[in-house]
């Protein structure tokens, strides 16, 4: 317990909050899209970011490439991934009751950890490219996280931009209010699944990528991001693409105000007991309702 | 007539088998049967609340940890005998699934799964921390005792009275409420049930179950540790031991956890390090080629009863 917190100590952990905070919502923003259009919980989320994480370190280690000119081939491969699950497994359980795909996505979800296990090896590792931190005032900024802000805000404008301007993310969003009416307006919803799929996993490849510069990574690093992800979509409201944004912030500020007070066995507990509480006072999150 | 005779005949000499079973046995058979045992309170307790009411608990492993750490704490701090540990463990976990019921049952669909895998991660997180109670991350350790032959039957009691209680169940006006409450709730609330009286009922009776059988185990194995009773795999084994047998079945959880019980037998033992792969492509096949498990299969083919 510390009950002594100056302000620059108040600056500091909502600076920090706020620079993991767009981490997770670009991550969550994936989730949620799979979560609004297809209707499924993908519990593989986070394995996903982990293989984003592993190709940007081989790209890095093997090849010598600059470490953020591989996040748009991390989100590529695994944009290529994403489609390749969705096509031969996910679309089976699009309609199915909730347990199906729970545990559809589960399965995928070991079988990938347990692939990256056996190829990768369980050693820690990590992109040691950008170290230190810059101060300004009170308040130190850590280089890697800072630029993670950076590249995790413009991908985030981009997607948005993506679904609020073009024909084809019209298409997703209308299919995510309505699989019915968009097929009506002569959407072909299985392409539109497909892409959504592909882009949420591009989206956690980003966030994984990402990630490796700041912390160091192994096979399992990406289920904490799973349930990270779906807090921050409840928070936000589930199908509220924006309200991730917001729930990411949230949860960043939250998780560090926390760490200033708790120890971050507690803060889990605070996390979790937030999200009962959410769920069972505002069910459509904190924004409300679905996107119009 | 006859064929229930029989198959009350069978079920008799099944019984009566695995009651003399550790006068002959090995080791390690007796080891493995009280596992099979451990395995079918798991998965028959979860078909209570998930398979039959149709709440899917994606953390049902909380329970059975909590019962084990209660029964462990009773057991190495306060010096009692196993057995009411165990039944102090049932009692500790239910009044869990009271304290956790009572909000998280509103919550429908995946919001109620997620809700209760958060739950599971939580606890192992408070365990780890109340260092002083429960040894934190270091485990907690029981003092020395052989008594696997008592725990067999034990585990072997807890295993026939939950099968029982399913088949009960199943054949009572409860049950038939609580499978309406799983086909249509709003549906089920018209037509004047109670449902989240019913529904708490039945998540009660599925953590009892699951928190005996954890504080049997802890004594059994002697040590306990925070990653070894909260593991999300096991939650995952009992539902897939569930889909497998049949959900909703009296006999579907039994046969699942037998089954899926002596295939990771064969596999661990050869192949331990794709374990994770194989249960992986094992999760997806079940899923995707047969939901309504070997029952449901028998049961549309050859018009079972319902009861089976």
């Amino acid at each position: 317990m510390n009950v002594f917190v100056t302000p620059a100590m108040l600056a500091q952990v909502v600076v920090s909050g706020i620079l993991s905070g767009a981490l997770y919502a670009m991550v969550a923003l994936g989730l949620a899209l799979i979560f609004g259009v297809m209707r499924i919980i993908n519990v593989a989320h986070g394995p996903l970011l982990m293989l984003g994480a592993y190709t940007t370190y081989f790209l890095y280690s093997a090849l010598g490439l600059n470490p953020y000119l591989t996040v748009p081939v991390s989100m590529l491969a695994l944009f290529a991934v994403g489609v390749l699950l969705e096509r031969t497994l996910v679309f089976r359980v699009v309609d199915a009751p909730e347990l199906s795909s729970l545990l559809l996505t589960f399965g995928i979800s070991i079988a990938l950890v347990n692939l990256a296990q056996l190829l990768f090896t369980s050693d820690l590792r990590s992109v040691e490219y950008l170290t230190g931190s810059w101060v300004v005032g009170p308040v130190a900024l850590s280089k890697p996280r800072l630029v993670a802000f950076v590249f995790a805000g413009a991908l985030t404008g981009l997607a948005f931009l993506f679904l609020r301007r073009t024909k084809l993310g019209k298409a997703i969003r209308a299919t995510s209010q309505s699989r019915e009416v968009a097929m009506v307006c002569g959407i072909d919803v299985q392409r539109i699944h497909l892409i959504t799929f592909g882009l949420a996993a591009a989206l956690a490849a980003a966030g994984g990528a990402l990630i490796a510069m700041i912390v160091a990574i192994q096979p399992e690093m990406g289920q904490t991001w799973t349930f990270k992800s779906f807090l921050v979509i409840v928070l936000g409201g589930a199908g509220n693409y924006p309200g991730a944004l917001l729930g990411g912030i949230l949860l960043g500020l939250i998780e560090q105000v926390a760490s200033l007070f708790l120890t971050t066995q507690l803060s889990e507990v605070v996390a979790y007991v937030l999200l009962v509480v959410v769920l069972l006072v505002r069910p459509t999150g904190l924004l409300g309702g679905r996107e119009t | 007539m006859i064929r229930r005779g029989a198959a009350l005949a069978a079920l008799a000499a099944v019984v009566a088998g695995l009651a003399a079973y550790p006068g002959f046995a090995s080791g390690y058979g007796v080891r493995a049967t009280l596992q099979i045992f451990m395995w079918i309170v798991l998965a028959s307790s979860w078909n209570l609340i998930s398979g039959l009411t149709g709440y899917v608990s994606f953390g049902h492993v909380a329970f059975f940890g909590a019962g084990a750490y209660t029964g462990a704490i009773l057991v190495a701090k306060v010096g009692w005998p196993w057995l009411p540990a165990a039944l102090a463990g049932g009692v500790a976990a239910v009044l869990l699934a009271l304290v956790i019921g009572y909000p998280c049952l509103r919550l429908k669909g995946p919001y109620f799964a997620i809700a209760l895998l958060g739950l599971n991660e939580v606890l192992r997180a408070l365990v780890s921390y109340f260092e002083g109670l429960t040894g934190g991350g270091n485990g907690l350790s029981l003092p020395t005792l052989d008594a696997t032959i008592p725990i067999y039957y034990a585990m072997g009691a807890s295993a026939a009275s939950v099968t029982l209680l399913t088949y009960v169940i199943i054949t009572s006006r409860f049950g038939l409420r609580l499978m309406t409450i799983r086909e249509d709730e709003v549906a089920a609330e018209a037509m004047g049930i109670d449902t989240a009286r019913h529904k708490l009922y039945a998540f009660l009776l599925s953590a009892a179950g699951p928190g005996i059988v954890g504080a049997l185990t802890a004594r059994d194995q002697g040590y306990i540790e925070p990653i070894s009773v909260f593991p999300l795999a096991t939650t995952i084994t009992m539902i897939v031991m569930v889909l497998l047998g049949g959900k909703g079945t009296v006999w579907g959880p039994v046969l699942g956890a037998v089954v899926l019980f002596v295939a990771q037998e064969v596999v661990w033992a050869r192949y331990p390090y794709v374990h994770p792969l194989l249960f992986g492509a094992i999760i997806v096949a079940v899923v995707l080629l047969m939901p309504r498990g070997v029952l449901g299969l028998l049961q549309s083919r050859y018009r079972l009863p319902r009861t089976i």
